[in-house]
């Protein structure tokens, strides 16, 4: 048992509350004092200009920058597609060079030798990222997005009877546990994304908020219909796959296109069982933004793909990598605190849990039909190989 | 008297009522969104072509185009025709008839068991029909906007053939 202080002399300080990493602070003052020579010059020559009273205006001359020809808006405003359309901001390298925060159409060659380059910035190729279809997406999800606090009606909320409330506060802890994955998955990867690719930072970005407001509205439901009920080491394991993943399309392919492949047929089952027109709202919402992300991962699949040097080889490691994938995917997947709850909500009660697992069923086999049919139309057959069986494991 | 104005009334709405299945019922739907931009604003884009068919002795499919806040385009179109969707609805007349009526049940809001997603979600009673999986993800992309469009027949009177 620790001592009580008897007097203030005896008070410890409180801890801070954000103690100093005096590693990390150490190794900031000494990177940025070896790189002193660069900054420490542009801040001397900048001093002496403005102490001289002179002017650069060097900002102003136009000759190696994209300059007069005017981005104009469609019907819809002024897109990324339009200001693309204008010559010098659309060409998107293969390659990023530029590992700094300089936008892609700016002037920024003459200044290489002087700018600092971003560590963090690795992930350079355009196909471990790009997707044909996200500047649609981007726009379509600021288009389309919604408030978890105000569009859902929840002053109509009605208790449901014992199990059906249980099952539907089990199915969104569940949904709440899993939701931030998708936030934090491609978070871990935005800021290793160069500016060049910027159209794909900004979808990542909506995505990562999507994913926070579908936290938000499952931690919601789950508290305002009894409580979050049991977390569960399957869903954990899942999720510990997706984070883990050792490139950006694997991660994608494995969240966007399986896991929320998978996600969204629970949002459409989720409506469809929904027993209020709260929860009906809720799941509606929901499985439009699922759906972003879901084309997302397919375009970025096939866009990877078509564009790997060696084609086979990229196939193949991504077999590979569906092989583990899949299975820890089914690990979560195949979880009481999922699978239960879900088959008393479409059986209507505890007491027809078993009809309601027939039925779980036949959603089983239609998501992986529609698993394998994404799979197909990202040039990535896996019908041969899926590791996970097109027949529910309760039906088999 | 009462009675007699209730049926000279019942009788007006029904002579102004609009058949279903039709080009015309369709196209009343379309004009709603067009008038009601607002909503569609706080609802966000809707860029797709939906077609919607109505099986059964007779089938009548009719696709209407859906861009930004507007539906731009609403046509009958044949077999020929169809690849022109990005997904179908399709449904006999008496799934079609019992998700209207309960929209207007409930006043522009349908039975929890007569929702778009609720109906077709196992593939029956409404089969969503499809060439490519990316363009049938659409139909989950804009789900709420396309429950809506059809949540919007509770503010008309809608007729259907004799059974």
């Amino acid at each position: 048992m620790s001592k009580q202080a008897n007097s203030p002399t005896d008070l410890k300080p409180l801890p801070a509350e954000h103690p100093v990493p005096e590693e990390s602070l150490e190794s900031y003052e000494l990177a940025f004092g070896q790189q002193m020579n660069t900054w420490a010059e542009i801040l001397e020559e900048n001093h002496e200009r403005l102490h001289a009273g002179r002017f650069s205006l060097h900002w102003m001359e136009t000759d190696k920058a994209n300059w007069g020809r005017r981005a104009k808006p469609s019907s819809r405003g002024m897109t990324y597609t339009d200001t693309n359309r204008v010559k010098g901001y659309g060409d998107m390298p293969e390659q990023a060079t530029a590992l700094n925060f300089a936008p892609r159409g700016a002037v920024r060659d003459p200044y290489v030798d002087r700018m600092p380059v971003i560590s963090a910035y690795d992930v350079v190729d355009r196909n471990e990222v790009w997707a044909e279809n996200v500047i649609t997406l981007y726009e379509e999800a600021k288009a389309r997005q919604w408030n978890a606090t105000r569009d859902i009606p929840w002053d109509e909320l009605e208790p449901l009877p014992e199990d059906l409330e249980k099952a539907t506060c089990q199915l969104c802890t569940f949904l709440t546990e899993v939701e931030f994955v998708a936030g934090d998955f491609p978070a871990k990867w935005l800021h290793r994304i160069p500016q060049d690719f910027l159209e794909v930072k900004s979808f990542l970005s909506t995505q990562i908020m999507d994913e926070a407001r579908h936290q938000e509205v499952f931690r919601k439901r789950a508290v305002a219909g009894g409580g979050l009920l049991h977390a569960s080491p399957g869903f954990e394991w899942a999720l510990k796959a997706i984070m883990e993943s050792p490139s950006h399309t694997m991660g994608t392919f494995l969240l966007n296109l399986l896991g929320e492949g998978l996600v969204l047929s629970i949002f459409r089952s989720g409506e469809m069982i929904a027993k209020t027109h709260v929860d009906k709202e809720i799941f509606r919402r929901c499985l439009q933004d699922e759906a972003r992300h879901v084309s997302y991962g397919v375009m970025e699949l096939k866009n990877h793909l078509d564009n790997m040097p060696d084609r086979d080889a990229a196939l193949e490691d991504m077999h590979r990598f569906a092989d583990v994938g899949e299975m820890v995917i089914l690990t979560a997947f195949t979880e009481a605190a999922l699978v239960e709850p879900l088959a008393i909500l479409l059986g209507g009660g505890i007491d027809r849990i078993e009809q309601g697992l027939e039925q779980a069923g036949g959603l089983w086999t239609n998501f992986i039909e529609e698993y394998l049919g994404r799979c197909q139309r990202a040039g990535f057959d896996r019908s041969e190989r899926c590791g996970i069986p097109t027949q529910a494991p309760w039906l088999q | 008297m009462a009675d007699a104005q209730q049926q000279d009334s019942a009788a007006a709405g029904t002579a102004n009522a609009i058949e279903f299945p039709s080009l015309a019922w369709f196209e009343r739907l379309a004009a709603m969104m067009n008038d009601n931009r607002a909503r569609q604003e706080k609802l966000g884009y809707v860029d797709c072509v939906a077609g919607f068919s109505v099986t059964g002795t007779e089938t009548l499919t009719v696709q209407v185009t859906f861009d930004e806040f507007e539906a731009t385009d609403v046509r009958v179109t044949g077999e020929t025709d169809s690849d022109r969707a990005d997904f179908t609805l399709e449904a006999e007349l008496e799934t079609w008839q019992a998700m209207i009526e309960s929209i207007r049940d409930g006043d522009g809001r349908p039975a929890l068991d007569q929702t778009l997603n609720r109906l077709s979600h196992t593939g029956t009673p409404l089969r969503l029909a499809f060439d490519d999986p990316l363009r049938r993800d659409m139909y989950f992309r804009f789900n709420q906007s396309l429950q809506e469009f059809f949540n919007a027949s509770a503010s008309f009177e809608t007729s259907f053939p004799a059974s």
